[in-house]
């Protein structure tokens, strides 16, 4: 996986959530929902930026913590499927 | 004779201490469970010589722990804190004081636990930090964690104008509001809600809201005392997982406020799960739009949508739409509980022909016993006997009620008020302003959002992150503008007040 998508990933939480461009400010492996960064309507905005940014589709089913509840995660789950594309 | 919550909860638990109470990620704590746990906080509440009508703050997120916490110090006699999870330390430590908390229960884990420990360093406020624990000794894990020792005095018998709990609703930063509600509000509201909700032990409710406020309280107190099932939901970011919880657990029922059923309607179709267990789903909060109340009625035909209206000063519920008047009132919120009178007053100050608008008004068992330390403010809304609820309604001919409108100045986001003073406040503090208005805008899922404009010094260079990060460090994310906007001046009244109206 390439570090750009993280970084790409944790830039846009960063500057929509945090509102800062300070990457110390959230580790890769932080918990966006258990840190409270985001709650449901962020985790909303964020899939439609997985949709619309990264040009993944997220199905219903894969609406689920271990797809993203991370930036490691987002990263996986997106690379995963534009690997399966 | 009166019947405090408490006492109802333990009759419950000792009629049938092996049934579930909560279901909460991996375990479920029994009645007999629950209310051993909360058996265990009241003593050590005794123990350490805590009075009658201490005011004891919980910082927990929705768990088996809170509950077991909110029960024990009612058992106590004490007065419950409930404390917005998702506040920032500067307005949880400036509750904590306003409210002269003895104790303070903390979520080890919770974000804000440790800037609030600072923030309350050097008073003496005691804390006792609980740990979230879901593996299988979770009950002992969380007893052990308790400070232990005999009690110094048996609880007190409750009486109907006991001080229970004390709810925060969004007031302006330096002055706080406690809804201050008695053991006679909660019992009240809590059996009239189970009544017209006809909840039983057969019950197996699911709850994504937060127990912190007045109608997630509602809920874990209605299950609670009708020996019914509640499933904690711990977020509702992942709707699909929580429509499966559904299906799988047979829930029969779901209260939302309009945002829940907009996040779960605009991923998901309820027809693709089976959802033939649900009996009835409850909305409150605020104005749903028609359009998704019928959507979510294509989708589950057979469940029964509660259309209700309330707030905290009212416990919780002031009135709810028989589900078979949907379709003939449409836009209603219907009648009162049992027990609570509901007029609607013109400025004049008499009673308001149907249809015609004015201010609502109720009076009832439910109604609180004023603002925490605050006589001003409790005489502003609590006058001749009346609860004036700061809503614009009328009534129709058969006396089911509408809603027009909010007289006070309050925004609603999600179902959550926001005070424009707040926020504005918090913003005028950072270096760089000088002055902000602060407004609602329209939002598809949350119905409102917030909009801040700000006129910066003539020599600051502040920008909208800038802006935003302040306010996270100082405000839940709710509260945070959405949209922040910079202008040359402000609009104003000709007496100079801000017209916030014209912000938007």
């Amino acid at each position: 996986m390439t570090d750009a998508l993280r970084e790409q990933i944790r830039a846009f939480i960063l500057e929509n959530y945090l509102f800062t461009t300070d990457t110390s400010a959230l580790g890769l492996d932080d918990s966006l929902l258990g840190r409270g960064i985001v709650d449901s309507t962020g985790m909303l905005e964020i899939i439609f930026f997985i949709e619309e940014q990264l040009g993944v589709k997220v199905k219903d089913e894969e609406m689920i913590p271990d797809n993203l509840d991370s930036v490691n995660r987002i990263a996986n789950f997106v690379q995963s499927k534009r690997q399966a594309a | 004779m009166f019947e405090p919550i408490v006492a109802t909860f333990t009759q419950v638990a000792r009629r049938e201490p092996e049934a579930t109470a909560i279901a909460w990620r991996r375990v479920r704590w029994s009645y007999g469970e629950l209310l051993k746990a909360s058996e265990c906080v009241r003593d050590a509440l005794l123990a350490r010589g805590t009075e009658q009508g201490a005011r004891i703050a919980i910082l927990v997120r929705n768990s088996p722990h809170y509950a077991a916490l909110y029960y024990g110090v009612l058992a106590a006699g004490c007065a419950a804190v409930p404390l917005n999870a998702q506040e920032r330390a500067p307005v949880l430590a400036r509750q904590v004081q306003h409210c002269g908390a003895r104790w303070l229960f903390v979520e080890r884990d919770h974000p804000e636990r440790k800037a609030l420990t600072a923030a309350l360093a050097g008073s003496d406020v005691q804390t006792i930090e609980i740990t979230l624990d879901d593996g299988p000794d979770c009950v002992a894990t969380f007893m052990k964690e308790l400070p232990s020792g005999s009690p110094a005095r048996a609880p007190a018998e409750l009486q109907r104008d006991d001080l229970a709990t004390i709810i925060y609703t969004s007031g302006t930063t330096g002055r706080p509001k406690g809804v201050m509600l008695s053991h006679g509000n909660v019992a009240a509201n809590s059996a009239g809600i189970i009544s017209y909700l006809r909840l039983s032990r057969a019950d197996r409710g699911l709850c994504v809201l937060p127990f912190h406020f007045s109608y997630g309280a509602s809920v874990l107190n209605t299950h609670l005392l009708s020996g019914a099932m509640l499933l904690i939901e711990d977020n509702f970011a992942f709707p699909k997982v929580t429509l499966e919880r559904m299906q799988n657990e047979r829930v029969t029922g779901f209260p939302g406020v309009p945002s829940t059923f907009a996040i779960l309607l605009g991923r998901c179709d309820l027809s693709e799960v089976d959802l033939s267990a649900m009996r009835y789903m409850t909305q409150a909060g605020g104005p749903m739009p028609r359009p998704l109340i019928e959507r979510l009625r294509q989708q589950a035909p057979h469940v029964q949508f509660f259309v209700m209206y309330g707030q905290t000063e009212a416990t919780a519920r002031l009135a709810y739409l028989p589900p078979e008047e949907l379709d003939t009132r449409p836009g209603s919120v219907g009648v009162p509980l049992p027990g609570v009178e509901i007029k609607v007053f013109e400025e004049s100050g008499v009673e308001a022909a149907p249809g015609r608008v004015g201010e609502i008004c109720a009076r009832g068992p439910n109604v609180m016993l004023g603002y925490w330390n605050n006589p001003a403010a409790t005489a502003e809304v609590l006058k001749d006997g009346w609860l004036h609820t700061g809503d614009l309604g009328h009534k129709d001919a058969d006396g089911y009620l509408y809603i027009d409108g909010r007289a006070a100045d309050m925004i609603k986001v999600g179902a959550f008020r926001v005070s424009p003073q707040e926020v504005e406040e918090v913003i005028a503090a950072l270096p760089g302003v000088e002055e902000v208005g602060v407004t609602a805008i329209a939002d598809e899922v949350l119905g409102s959002a917030i909009k801040a404009v700000i006129v910066r010094r003539a020599d600051a260079t502040l920008d909208m992150r800038t802006v935003k990060a302040h306010c996270r460090q100082q405000l839940a994310s709710y509260k945070i503008p959405k949209v922040v906007e910079f202008a040359s001046s402000l609009p104003r009244t000709s007496s100079g007040k801000i017209q916030r109206f014209k912000l938007a």
